[in-house]
């Protein structure tokens, strides 16, 4: 199990040692002299103005939410991917039903606007 | 289960359980997302040593990579309220709380420890979890469910459509009213402060 | 009969639906989407009671619904109730929303899958049928609970019932892990087998059968998970009200009753001593004494019949806990409660969408002050909508708490007492049923304050008149109801 990950977790590793290190080293090597303008939050190189938060619009949800759903529906292809051979016909048909219905609520979703961006 | 396979359990279980507590535990949300983050990932990291490949995977694309975000988004949706610090339960809530967290966990640990020898056989089969195995467990023998998830996903969308787009005009002119009644609350608590003020001085 | 015909009224709803979202989304005028979503529900309930009043079983059933979908006549029952339930839902909501300014043809879509399911859940026959089900039915009544999104208290009650709803979910979810790690199955006949046979870890399947009802309890709102009820019921449009109370509940009890007969029929769990009867036992008393003392105080309407709601599920506990010394007459008794109170309650929320008109909703007794003698003909099914709650013959409510009790008496010993709280609760229930009365017939309105106007639509009276007759059918004759339901509790403990 874990021999066969061997490579993935090295990679990890490595990336995590690299970004650390960068951080380490940089905060190790380079020179201190903070003033009240470094210390300010950066913004575009203007005067930062305002709380750090900013209320969204509610489109982002829509987008957001639909960008899930369709995700989970993405994943249901892979084992059915891994399996499509095996399957035949009547795994086709299986997931064609599902696409299908999924088919049509994108449709509507899409004449409902939640794919407008403005509005 | 081999050395390197415990200690990867032993990572995991370390990074899922200190992602969990601080979830609960942060104050500012998007702090809590991040650590839910964290949580996601080592979970990913358990599903590995339980031999479960595409749950691995999934739950990396899907909770990593989506859910996390939908969280952050519903965050920022809120915005600095979402900030604010609630009262919390009293001293004798919290107690019957941690009492009865406390009890259910520890049956529910106690007869999993008991339990482990059934179940475990369960996955004797080097196939358990891989994309093959459970394609062919949800294509063919859980047919059902899986279309039924079709409609599950169907019914979030129609009901995300139906909470977050155009208002209708009766809910316009409802809204409206509300609003104009909290502007008059807020104005009444003004009025009354100031005049506090004035009378005080 | 062939097996598609029992699982007919399922493809009949998604057909259905998936035509109301097509006509919403290419239409602009959406006057007739009520009436299409309550032909598809009324189509869907009769299909199955066809199939029910045939008497023929299906045979040869695939194997793929025969391990995840019941086909039989339980589940049938429940495509009744459901379907019935679900399009006098969408019937009242055809003339509130138009009245009140919210039409919007989400609602309806959302009316047909939250019920398609329900009826999955009803049917579920494995932890997997019943756990998709269940969140395709809330993920639809949670976004129904905040569809009017002007009113605070509306979203307010959403966000409540969806956060208390997940978290019931995932309790429920965990409990059924533990249940297979206990015994590894998931399919209901199948935990049975492994429990009877003595091969189950009988500390960890406790556990997860504790945690199973207390996500079942959630949502059946058995006092004490109830929290959420008044405020999600109240706070929702009126015909979204509706729904949860007939549909939701009836789904949830209906995978309660298959959760305990069937995968928890054995002799160790349904024991008086320990297992679920002393458990539900418990839950019935808290919930009849609770829900029926907080009804009396209420001043909203709405909130009354939300405690009545609780009170209501607490005399079904009572049937539940009955069933495991007197399975079949007590689970008829339950299925048949269910239906009457389908019928009665979808009569009481109506009669409370009628009296109001816009902007003048009719929500507190304040607001039905003297609407019996201006408008007789208008208050008519608010009196026999209370009366049926209430349990006065001869209305359905009658003969379902009639049943229920006597169900329990026959089980005898500590379930006598059981039935005997029962009654003395229905009497404190009384009062508060019989104040909308003389709130309708011997109050004045208050000198000033708004009045109720009754609106006029003719999608409610439609609605209005088919539960009407319904409830004074199954109180004149209740047995043809009944012999569907014990045919019906017949067939679960025979397989």
């Amino acid at each position: 199990m874990f021999e066969t990950y061997l490579p993935v977790f090295l990679m990890i590793g490595v990336a995590s040692a690299v970004a650390l290190g960068m951080f380490l080293a940089t905060t190790l090597a380079g020179p201190k002299k903070p003033s009240p303008e470094k210390n300010l939050p950066y913004e575009s190189g203007s005067n930062t103005t305002g709380a750090n938060h900013i209320r969204l619009s509610v489109k982002f949800y829509l987008t957001a939410i639909l960008f899930v759903v369709f995700d989970i529906e993405a994943v249901f292809l892979y084992p059915w991917g891994g399996m499509f051979r095996d399957l035949g016909w009547f795994g086709f048909v299986e997931m064609l039903l599902f696409l299908v219905i999924l088919g049509v609520t994108l449709v509507y979703a899409w004449k409902k606007g939640a794919l407008e961006w403005e509005k | 289960m081999g050395t390197a396979n415990f200690v990867l359990f032993g990572v995991c279980a370390f990074f899922a359980l200190a992602g969990a507590v601080t979830t609960v535990a942060a104050q500012r949300p998007l702090r809590a997302a991040v650590a839910l983050l964290v949580n996601i990932i080592s979970l990913a990291g358990l599903y590995l040593t339980l031999s479960a490949h595409l749950l691995a995977a999934i739950q990396l694309l899907v909770y990593a990579g989506a859910v996390v975000v939908l969280f952050i988004f519903v965050i920022m949706l809120i915005g600095p309220a979402a900030e604010v610090k609630g009262k919390g339960e009293g001293l004798p809530g919290r107690t019957l709380a941690i009492a009865i967290m406390t009890m259910v966990t520890g049956t529910i640990a106690f007869s999993l420890v008991d339990a482990a020898g059934n179940w475990l056989a369960l996955r004797s089969n080097p196939d358990f979890g891989t994309v093959e195995a459970l394609g062919a467990e949800l294509y063919s023998r859980a047919l059902v469910p899986f279309e039924i998830v079709s409609i599950t996903l169907l019914v979030a969308i129609v009901g995300a459509v139906a909470i977050a787009r155009h208002r209708t005009e009766g809910e316009i002119t409802e809204a409206k009213a509300v609003h104009a009644k909290a502007v008059e609350v807020r104005e009444e608590a003004k009025a009354e402060a100031e005049a506090a003020a004035k009378a005080t001085a | 009969m062939n097996a598609w015909i029992a699982i007919s009224p399922l493809l009949l709803l998604v057909g259905g639906g998936l035509l109301v979202m097509l006509v919403d989304a290419f239409t602009k005028e959406r006057n007739d989407l009520a009436t299409v979503t309550a032909a598809t529900l009324f189509l869907s309930a009769g299909v199955s009671l066809f199939a029910l009043l045939s008497g023929k079983d299906p045979v040869d059933v695939p194997e793929v619904f025969g391990a995840f979908l019941a086909t039989d006549r339980l589940g049938l029952f429940f495509d009744v109730a459901i379907g019935l339930g679900g399009g006098l839902s969408a019937l009242l909501a055809g003339g509130y929303l138009r009245e009140h300014g919210l039409e919007r043809g989400e609602f309806y879509v959302l009316v047909i899958f939250s019920a398609f399911g329900a009826m999955v859940l009803a049917r579920a026959t494995d932890m997997l049928t019943l756990f998709v089900g269940l969140e395709t039915m809330s993920l639809g009544v949670y976004a129904l609970a905040g569809f009017r999104r002007g009113s605070p208290r509306s979203i307010e009650g959403a966000l409540k019932y969806f956060l208390l709803g997940s978290f019931a979910a995932a309790i429920l979810l965990f409990g059924s892990a533990l249940i297979y790690a206990a015994t590894t199955h998931t399919d209901f006949a199948g935990i049975g087998a492994t429990v009877a046979a003595g091969d189950a870890d009988i500390k960890l399947l406790l556990m997860g059968l504790l945690l199973v009802l207390v996500g079942l309890a959630f949502k059946v709102s058995a006092v004490p998970f109830h929290m959420w009820t008044p405020d999600v019921y109240e706070g929702a449009p009126t015909p979204a009200t509706t729904f949860m109370s007939v549909v939701v509940k009836a789904a949830a009890f209906a995978v309660f009753v298959r959760v305990v007969i069937t995968a928890f029929g054995d002799d160790l769990s349904a024991s008086s001593a320990g297992g679920w009867p002393p458990i539900l036992a418990g839950l019935a008393v808290v919930t009849m004494v609770y829900g029926n003392l907080a009804a009396v105080g209420q001043t909203s309407i709405k909130r009354m019949l939300a405690y009545s709601s609780i009170a209501h599920a607490g005399y079904l506990l009572v049937g539940m806990a009955a069933a495991s010394v007197v399975g079949e007459k007590a689970i008829s008794a339950v299925l048949f409660y269910l239906m009457a109170y389908t019928v009665s309650n979808v009569l009481a929320f109506g009669s409370l969408i009628l009296m109001g008109s816009r902007g003048r909703e009719a929500v507190s007794f304040d607001d039905l002050a003297g609407v019996g003698r201006r408008h007789p003909l208008a208050a008519l099914p608010m009196v026999i909508g209370v009366l049926t709650l209430m349990g006065f013959p001869p209305t359905a409510g009658f003969f379902g708490k009639y049943y229920v009790f006597s169900a329990a008496v026959e089980a005898g010993g500590g379930f006598v007492w059981l039935a005997i709280l029962g009654v003395l609760a229905s009497a404190i229930g009384a009062f508060y049923y019989l104040r909308v009365i003389v709130a309708m017939f011997m109050k004045d309105p208050v000198p000033g304050e708004p009045v109720a106007v009754p609106m006029r639509s003719g999608s409610v009276t439609a609605a209005l008149v088919i539960s009407g007759l319904l409830v004074m059918d199954m109180g004149l004759m209740p047995g043809s109801m009944l012999d569907l339901a014990i045919a019906a509790a017949e067939q679960l403990f025979a397989g």
